[in-house]
């Protein structure tokens, strides 16, 4: 069966993505459009400015259609946000056969009771995500098919968001002439692009460092054991910026870029940067130390933020492939060596293997979500997964 | 549970000179002192659990234990980073008393930062942090004082014991002495105190006590005095009165609160306390909260020894206007030569730790003006780390 090419669009807080991916006779998918542009009305993953949102939508499209030689009509979505939530929902069985053998029947039937999520009426459940089976009390099964026992639990992770906030983001799409079919959570296909098999299996967290949230996804054992995202990312590191030097954003935005690092090291104390000036702006000569003091503050409290919710979660201990981090944010410099020291584990850059074509761009690891997400159109269209190497980890684990 | 554990007291030093203190106090005190050491340097770690304290290194991973080398910013990210270690450590404990000395990069940095933890959690916080010698250079002087609205902010009670005030009880030993002299006699102090409140006396000033009335003091002067033979109540009391500690009657005279401690031998005479007593109501003002104990112990026969604490915000008292009379008979004009000892104004605590975080020139959301906020455990993380961590930078 021909998979057409699917088009995915992430409306980001810094940027507009659409990414077009064909799948390839070996089941991987290619990424052969990309185009982006700066994105205007969005602040920390949620649409403050429909039109504004829209020209990024649209000029993003445009740039993709002509990469790809494709026309596009309807889109995956990437969303994100403060909002998003993540809960674990067990579903329980007694199994009533005389033998007390789990059959298939009672998997779909267990499986169709965890689904059966109570959330409140105003959220939208983005991503059910299967954890693993309880048999009696015996927790961790995989399969438990054939096993005996009198009672089958299983817990679904339910990933879930605030429709209105869906909504807008969906809104932006249609509002520039793109039907949305499917709508699914940045972190989850930032993880399908860049996390291999073997980290999966060790265990291991993804921290995708965006402009306006920082989203995480942690497997422990194969399983998805957290999900969730914090409403803090680059962009507050530029404002925070701008506020301690008086400079205007842009020039925040500049001097992070050219200068910033996550760790105040020697090489900092002493050097000053000048920022030159320009119409309406004076030139203007800030510390190096004082610039990266301010990154440091503001990064070591992001993953402190995020360390206390692994932690909450009961992750931590179970991280034998360490932290990963992708996205725009993970190219400030020494910023792994801040989450080493943070987390007590090791870390490094993740670029998106997962995916083919990404290899000329510049910063692949930027593309992570909107890359993954197109991973994601391909497991779902083909109704979860035939193709390697992700088929036999996703099999069966994401659902509607 | 142990006797050093009922108490709930425990005593922390932070820093190289706030673990010297502890250990101090706690070789000082003997067995039974619940004491805890904080450092980044290993080196000084090691030196301070040689004495049998237990001491944690902190920011092991982002310095190696080598110490700050008089990095605040350091220090304080060494606390953040190993928090956590801390709290196994404070099972039990309702108040806190810190030693630290101000001026270099684990007390300064550090101390803010774990005050402000005990604070979060509920402890009441007794901080008794040391301003440098005025012969250490202005750079620590400015560094100390960059600290101390910080430690202000979320300390219940703030004793500042400038070093030179110490120094000039010594009587003037060698220069190269003078650490140790002043830290010595500021353990003497601390201990005397710890005593007040840990050995059982006639009338009994637990740490309860304690934990009550610096949770309502605000900042407060130490000091301490004592005295032998004939008169001896007479003159400790007068040996504490006019001990640089405590401004030479100044700190008494301006207290809406007072805790007095009398350590005495059994030979303690009931015309002794009303002696000290009737002192001390002239010393103090009409309103002023007294709050007395007395440990009785055969090591101080012949001798007695007085500590207190002079809490110069008490808020739970009702802040009547003291008349012009006793205020012109009770303040001294012989002002202590440290002419630019810490100034505390009753009341100014939270007023004065926002002024200092204005002073970094930024304050608010910026770009994040009219979006909704990303409140993380209290706390508005759209606003920069940087104001809401009180870090200084070096423009």
């Amino acid at each position: 069966m021909a998979i057409p090419p699917i088009a995915a669009l992430e409306i980001g807080t810094s940027r507009t993505v659409m990414c077009v991916g064909e799948t390839d006779e070996n089941g991987r998918v290619k990424i052969t459009g990309v185009g982006t542009y700066p994105t205007i009305g969005v602040r920390k993953g949620q649409v403050i400015d429909l039109n504004q949102a829209r020209v990024g939508v649209e000029s993003a499209s445009k740039q993709a259609e002509k990469q790809a030689d494709v026309s596009i009509w309807q889109v995956l979505l990437a969303t994100s946000g403060g909002h998003i939530q993540a809960g674990v929902n067990p579903g329980m069985l007694t199994i009533r056969s005389n033998d007390h053998v789990v059959s298939h029947e009672d998997v779909e039937e267990v499986t169709e009771n965890a689904k059966e999520i109570q959330i409140d009426a105003d959220r939208q459940v983005l991503h059910t995500i299967t954890q693993s089976f309880t048999v009696d009390d015996q927790p961790g099964i995989v399969k438990p098919e054939g096993m005996r026992c009198k009672v089958l639990t299983l817990n679904v992770m339910a990933v879930h968001g605030l429709k209105n906030r869906i909504d807008n983001a969906v809104s932006v799409a249609k509002s520039a002439q793109l039907d949305v079919t499917d709508v699914a959570f940045s972190g989850v296909c930032a993880a399908l692009a860049v996390l291999t098999p073997e980290q999966r299996r060790n265990g291991v967290v993804l921290v995708d460092l965006g402009g306006g949230t920082t989203n995480y996804i942690a497997y422990c054992n194969n399983v998805i054991s957290a999900v969730g995202c914090v409403a803090v990312g680059g962009d507050h590191v530029t404002n925070d910026i701008a506020l301690a030097f008086n400079i205007p954003l842009n020039r925040a935005e500049e001097v992070k870029r050219a200068e910033g690092s996550a760790v105040i090291d020697a090489e900092s104390g002493g050097r000053r940067v000048t920022l030159r000036g320009e119409v309406g702006f004076e030139e203007k000569v800030i510390s190096c130390k004082a610039l990266h003091t301010v990154i440091n503050a503001r990064m070591d409290e992001t993953f402190r933020v995020l360390r206390s919710k692994l932690d909450e979660a009961g992750v931590l201990p179970h991280l034998g492939a360490g932290i990963i981090l992708t996205g725009g944010g993970a190219y400030l410099r020494k910023v792994t060596d801040l989450a080493h020291r943070v987390f007590g584990l090791p870390c490094r850059i993740g670029l998106p293997v997962n995916v083919d074509g990404l290899e000329a761009v510049e910063q692949p690891a930027s593309f992570s979500s909107a890359a993954g997400l197109a991973l994601y159109g391909r497991m779902t269209y083909e109704d979860r997964g035939l193709f390697a190497p992700v088929k036999n980890i996703f099999k069966g684990w994401f659902g509607r | 549970m142990s006797q050093e554990q009922q108490t709930g007291l425990l005593l922390l030093g932070v820093g190289g000179g706030g673990c010297r203190l502890a250990a101090a106090v706690r070789s000082a005190y003997g067995s039974g002192i619940r004491a805890l050491g904080v450092d980044t340097d290993a080196l000084s770690n090691r030196t301070a659990s040689e004495g049998g304290m237990t001491c944690l290194l902190l920011g092991g991973s982002r310095l190696a234990g080598h110490g700050t080398g008089g990095d605040a910013i350091q220090g304080r990210m060494a606390a953040q980073d190993d928090i956590q270690n801390l709290l196994p450590h404070l099972q039990g404990v309702r108040t806190v008393v810190i030693t630290a000395c101000l001026g270099a990069g684990t007390g300064g940095g550090a101390t803010p930062e774990i005050v402000k933890t005990l604070h979060d959690m509920g402890i009441a916080t007794v901080c008794f942090v040391t301003r440098p010698f005025a012969f250490e250079g202005e750079a620590r002087r400015k560094a100390a004082e960059r600290v101390l609205p910080m430690i202000e902010e979320n300390a219940d009670s703030l004793v500042v014991v400038p070093l030179d005030d110490l120094f000039g009880d010594a009587g003037g030993g060698l220069l190269s002495d003078a650490v140790q002299v002043a830290e010595g006699l500021m353990a003497a102090g601390i201990t005397m105190l710890w005593r007040v409140l840990s050995k059982p006396g006639f009338i009994r000033l637990d740490p309860e006590r304690l934990h009550a009335m610096v949770l309502r003091g605000g900042n407060a002067r130490f000091g301490y005095g004592s005295a032998e033979g004939s008169d001896r109540a007479a003159h400790a009391f007068e040996a504490l009165r006019s001990s640089r500690l405590l401004r030479a009657g100044d700190a008494l005279s301006k207290a809406n609160a007072l805790l007095l401690g009398i350590l005495a031998g059994r030979d303690l005479r009931l015309a002794e306390i009303g002696d000290i007593m009737g002192q001390v109501r002239v010393a103090c003002k009409g309103d002023c909260q007294i709050e007395m104990g007395t440990v009785l112990d055969a090591q101080y026969d012949g001798r007695i020894e007085l500590v207190a604490l002079a809490f110069e915000s008490w808020t739970a008292s009702v802040q009547l206007p003291a008349s012009e009379s006793r205020k012109e008979a009770a303040a001294p004009a012989a002002e202590p030569p440290v002419a630019e000892a810490f100034p505390i104004q009753p009341g100014s605590r939270k007023s004065k730790a926002k002024a200092s975080k204005l002073s970094f020139g930024a304050t608010g959301r910026g770009k994040f003006q009219n979006v909704e906020p990303t409140i993380y455990k209290g706390e508005d993380l759209d606003v920069p780390t940087f104001i809401r961590r009180g870090i200084t930078l070096d423009r």
